[in-house]
């Protein structure tokens, strides 16, 4: 019946398998994640979030592209861009603390918005997904030790 | 109105003072109605020895007299044989006509009579039913505060609704029916006595074992009567307790232990009962053995003396033939003395909780209700002594005095502050000590005048169900102002019952509300001023928000519906400047919502019937012909097997109960499995599936919306088909002229749906990030614009509140309270901690919008408050022990501290 109509569903799941914190979990857990979670879209220059703000929500991107920014002294400083298949906005829902930076589109995006609580449901009831989020952290401390390394013997 | 105080201790007594002119009336016309039914008996008689077989035509007489109307005098007048009517002359045929036609015309009558006392006795049962609900139901608004402290409420509810309720049966039959029985049981015992005397006095012996051993016998069934009653009852307030307590029960887990506490008292149901049963039975056994002591005596000693020659045999038949008479009534008597003491036991239950130790005294006060009477100054606190319930003292012998008029701030243990507050908000209940207001001692004041001037708030208000507005105007309903629209002809026969069983003349849905009392002349001046207030309490914003999701009925205010629909004009305009229509998906007749449901594009309106909403469309009889029409029916169980098989795969690893369940799943935890089976079928060749199972599937399908569940199931095609069928559906419906759907309707408001969707006439981009803030915005700035936010505020007085106000936060619940008290303006106001729920800069404001007001209005202000709080705003401070109160001025600087700013917020 519905053989030409885009299964946007599993598309998003394949979207989360290529996100490193989600390599490794199995399918039927990323389809219950995005089922759960807000396919939205966001045009250029609308806020995902602001620096300050509760961390809420988790964001993957589908399509198009963000700027981070920070608040300096001189004003808003763009830091990074966050682009196809990359998440933002996850340490804030992990650790709890408010937003560190603000995320703006770059051009129309379309987002899978993940809810604080519906990630904590499913990591803290499935193992292996909250496993992965583990390993994920523990590579990031690597890799910023390394550098941390790299800066302190240049 | 005058009500009566307490239930006569005697059932009897009870029944006797409040019906003996229906039950001498009913008696005179069973006593009326027996000739006739003595005479439909003798006729059948008459028709066939004197018709049938010509025993009136013996001697050769070819004609009889026929309705002839003769008697004799008896002997002492004369003894002369006096006819009436002659009668007419008839011949066989026409006696027989005659006779078989005066049968028929005696059932007639006995019909009629029969209906009209049954008629009568249940009436009778039901006014006096209602009476004692009444009464009790009044006992219960006198009931003590200590009494309040320990009784059930569903224990209370259970009583007056089912345990008098066969007493209401009982009633009619209280009198009547042991006087006719006994007076048929003791006529045939005469005729036996008259066939004779030796017999006679047998059977009365008998009669008389029966009547003195079987009551022995049942003394015990009364007591556990009386137990089951008590058990029962408690089992109702358990499961009230349960009910009102789940949270609790949830939270600690003890689902378990509810259920083994309430196996154990279904037990003890059952074993009471059980053991009635068996005394019953056993009872009724001895009771019918009894009853067939007689005959066998009859038989046997009358046989014997019969046999010897002692008795004429013929004495014996007449006398074995009338005893067939005496069994029926006896033992309807002795059923009817069963139900008698059933009844007597419930009502002395009754009676004994309503006891008039657990009730206030009635008041007493000499004042007039219309009095007008002046608060002076001092409040002047004399003796004032309050305990516990274990007597140990909360307050003893205080005395202080503290200007009037002013604002006065309480300090102390919660226990006296509470107990202080409790004593001045109604000091009418107060035992000891005296409570004046210069000259007026408060502790006489009648409670109506008491409730004009004294309010108070506390942090736990009781709200009833019904809106905001209905508990808002609660305190002004003390009495009816003016007669409802009633017909004349309704109203007097409402009026007459009530006469009759002692309840009120006026209606509930009379006009209560007392207008003058607030100080206002019409229902809108009085809105207006609710609406003032609750904005000044800061839940303004609530109200508004309340009336966007209000529904009205726009033929009631067609003014306000025109101004909607210009405001859904305006917003699609707002909308269009804006370039932000892509917001909305707006309805459209011919295009499919994709933001709304199946079920909500196939209707493309709002169910005003429950059968249509939610999955009872699924049900809906005319809606599956139109699926089946239009060839759909099959779409959509593939749909919903389709959707069920997802949700099978999502959610099975989840234990149930499990919260993103709830949130998200289309199926409950418990049915899962159900539709795993199903869609399994469904997959195989679509066998097993029976309709129940395919109704299930399409209510699935109904709740699809493509863009939040994103399963790819609408293609462009099923939405075109699923326009046709809301077509089709809608033509179905308008043939069969029902009006259970609501359409939409670009130039119209739907009545059925809120107010917001009417302005916004259509869905919310799910998809696009923020647009619910958006929207709301651009439905505000139309709101303001067209100025529809005081017709709006006033639908939102209309919200409900909830059973004990739950669907209100407490904040809220505090907030309706407080204008409840604030609107009958009155003369001293008490706040017991009622803030608490409060964010501390929030209570800051109501407390000096409090302290404004009562100086505005020269009232006086008395507010509990905490050691913390600061004095600023008060004039005076009361500092309560259990021994002593002490008053201070508040210094005037310490006043003015943080008052000014907060004002102004």
């Amino acid at each position: 019946m519905s053989e030409g109509m885009p299964k946007t569903l599993e598309a998003e799941v394949s979207a989360l398998q290529r996100i490193p914190m989600f390599q490794g979990v199995d399918a039927k857990r990323l389809k219950l994640l995005a089922f759960a979670s807000e396919r939205i879209s966001f045009s250029v220059g609308q806020k995902l979030f602001s620096q300050g703000d509760p961390s809420d929500f988790a964001y993957v991107i589908l399509e198009g592209s963000a700027d981070i920014f920070i608040n300096g002294h001189e004003g808003m400083v763009k830091v990074a861009q966050f682009t196809e298949h990359q998440m933002v906005g996850e340490m804030g829902i992990l650790t709890r603390n408010p937003r560190s930076a603000t995320v703006i589109a770059a051009s129309p995006m379309t987002v899978l918005r993940i809810n604080k609580d519906v990630f904590f449901e499913l990591t803290s009831h499935f193992p292996q997904m909250g496993m992965a989020v583990m390993v994920e952290l523990a590579v990031r401390l690597e890799q910023s030790n390394a550098r941390l390394v790299e800066f302190l013997t240049k | 109105m005058a009500f009566s105080t307490a239930m006569d201790k005697s059932l009897f007594k009870y029944i006797w003072q409040h019906s003996k002119r229906e039950q001498l009336l009913i008696c005179a016309v069973v006593l009326l109605s027996l000739p006739f039914y003595y005479l439909s008996l003798d006729l059948p008689r008459r028709i066939v020895n004197e018709a049938i077989q010509g025993g009136a035509f013996k001697h050769g007489n070819e004609t009889v007299p026929f309705l002839a109307i003769s008697f004799d005098l008896p002997t002492w007048l004369g003894g002369a044989h006096i006819n009436l009517f002659d009668g007419l002359t008839v011949g066989r045929i026409e006696l027989l006509l005659g006779l078989s036609l005066s049968f028929l015309f005696f059932v007639l009558i006995n019909g009629a009579f029969k209906y009209w006392i049954n008629l009568a006795k249940g009436a009778l049962g039901e006014r006096m039913l209602r009476r004692m609900r009444f009464e009790l139901f009044n006992l219960v608004l006198r009931f003590s505060p200590e009494y309040l402290k320990q009784a059930k409420s569903a224990e209370t509810a259970t009583i007056i609704k089912d345990e008098v309720e066969p007493i209401g049966g009982f009633i009619g039959d209280a009198f009547i029916l042991p006087m006719f029985l006994g007076a048929q049981a003791a006529t045939a015992l005469m005729f036996i006595i008259l066939q004779s005397t030796w017999l006679g006095l047998m059977a009365a012996g008998i009669v008389l074992i029966q009547i003195i051993i079987i009551p022995r016998l049942r003394r015990k069934l009364l007591v556990l009567g009386r137990k089951r009653q008590l058990v029962s009852r408690r089992f109702a307030g358990r499961i009230g307790e349960v009910f009102d307590g789940q949270q609790a029960v949830r939270l600690h887990n003890t689902e378990d232990w509810e259920r083994a506490d309430i196996g154990d008292r279904l037990y003890s149901l059952f074993d009471i009962r059980y053991r009635i049963y068996k005394r019953k039975f056993v009872v009724k056994f001895l009771n019918n053995l009894l009853a067939q002591m007689t005959p066998f005596l009859f038989y046997a000693i009358g046989g014997y003396f019969a046999v010897t020659g002692r008795m004429d045999i013929g004495q014996l038949v007449a006398v074995i033939a009338a005893y067939r008479d005496l069994p029926p009534p006896l033992k309807e008597l002795i059923d009817w003395d069963q139900q008698r003491l059933d009844v007597q036991v419930k009502y002395d239950q009754v009676v004994q909780q309503f006891a008039p130790e657990h009730l206030l005294p009635e008041p007493v006060s000499t004042i007039s209700l219309d009095a007008k009477i002046e608060f002076g100054s001092p409040l002047k606190i004399d003796d004032l002594s309050i305990s516990d319930a274990q007597s140990l003292p909360i307050l003893s012998k205080i005395s202080f005095d503290v200007p009037l008029h002013q604002r006065i701030a309480v300090t102390g243990q919660s226990l006296q502050t509470s107990a202080f507050v409790d004593a001045l908000s109604q000091p009418e209940q107060l035992a000891i000590g005296s409570i004046m207001a210069g000259n007026v001692e408060l502790t006489s004041l009648p409670r109506a005048i008491r409730a004009r001037k004294i309010g108070c708030v506390n942090a736990d208000p009781i709200l009833f169900p019904g809106t905001i507005r209905d508990n808002l105007v609660y305190g002004l309903k003390a009495r009816q102002i003016k007669d409802g629209e009633e017909t004349e002809r309704l109203k007097i026969k409402r009026q007459t019952e009530a006469r009759k069983t002692g309840n009120p003349l006026v209606k509930a849905d009379d006009e209560w509300v007392d207008y003058e009392l607030a100080g206002v002349s019409s229902s809108e001046e009085l809105d207006r001023i609710l609406l003032e207030q609750l904005h000044a309490i800061g839940m303004g914003e609530d109200i508004y928000r309340f009336g966007q999701y209000q529904s009205f009925d726009p033929e009631r205010y067609p003014n306000f519906a025109d101004r909607l629909i210009k405001a859904r004009e305006l917003l699609y305009q707002r909308l269009e400047q804006d370039q932000n229509t892509h917001l909305v998906e707006f309805f459209d007749c011919e295009k499919y919502n994709t933001q709304a449901t199946i079920a909500e594009n196939v209707l493309f309106g709002v169910p005003t019937k429950n059968s249509l909403q939610g999955a009872g469309l699924a049900e809906d009889d005319g809606f599956r012909k139109v699926l089946r029409k239009e060839k759909l029916f099959d779409t959509l169980v593939d749909l919903g097997a389709n959707i069920a098989e997802t949700m099978v795969e999502l959610f099975r690893d989840l234990p149930p109960g499990h919260p993103l369940f709830e949130q998200f799943s289309f199926v409950s935890a418990d049915e899962l499995e159900e539709y795993a089976t199903i869609v399994q079928h469904w997959n195989n060749r679509r066998r097993n599936v029976n309709n129940a199972a395919r109704t299930q599937l399409i209510g699935l399908a109904l709740n699809y919306i493509e863009p939040r569940h994103r399963f790819g199931l609408l293609d462009e095609t099923l939405k075109e088909r699923l326009v046709q069928t809301r077509v089709a559906f809608r033509e179905t419906l308008e043939e069969s002229g029902s009006n259970s759907i609501e359409f939409y309707d670009r130039n119209e408001i739907c009545s059925a749906a809120p107010l917001r969707d009417n302005i916004l006439f259509g869905k919310i981009n799910l998809v696009i990030a923020d647009a619910q803030r958006l929207v709301a915005n651009a439905i505000h700035i139309v709101i303001e614009e067209l100025e529809l936010r005081h017709p709006v505020e006033r639908l939102g007085l209309n919200h409900q509140v909830g059973v004990s106000g739950r669907l209100l936060t407490a904040q809220q619940r505090v907030g309706v309270d407080l204008v409840r008290n604030l609107v009958k303006r009155p003369e001293i106001l008490i706040v017991d901690r009622a803030f608490s729920a409060f964010a501390s800069p929030q209570q800051e404001i109501l407390r000096a919008f409090l302290q404004q007001k009562s100086k505005e209005f020269n009232a006086t202000l008395i507010m509990v408050i905490t050691e913390q709080s600061g004095l600023s705003g008060f004039d005076f401070v009361v500092n309560l022990s259990t021994n002593e109160a002490h008053v201070e001025a508040v210094p005037y600087a310490t006043q003015l501290d943080n008052v000014a700013p907060l004002i102004a917020g």
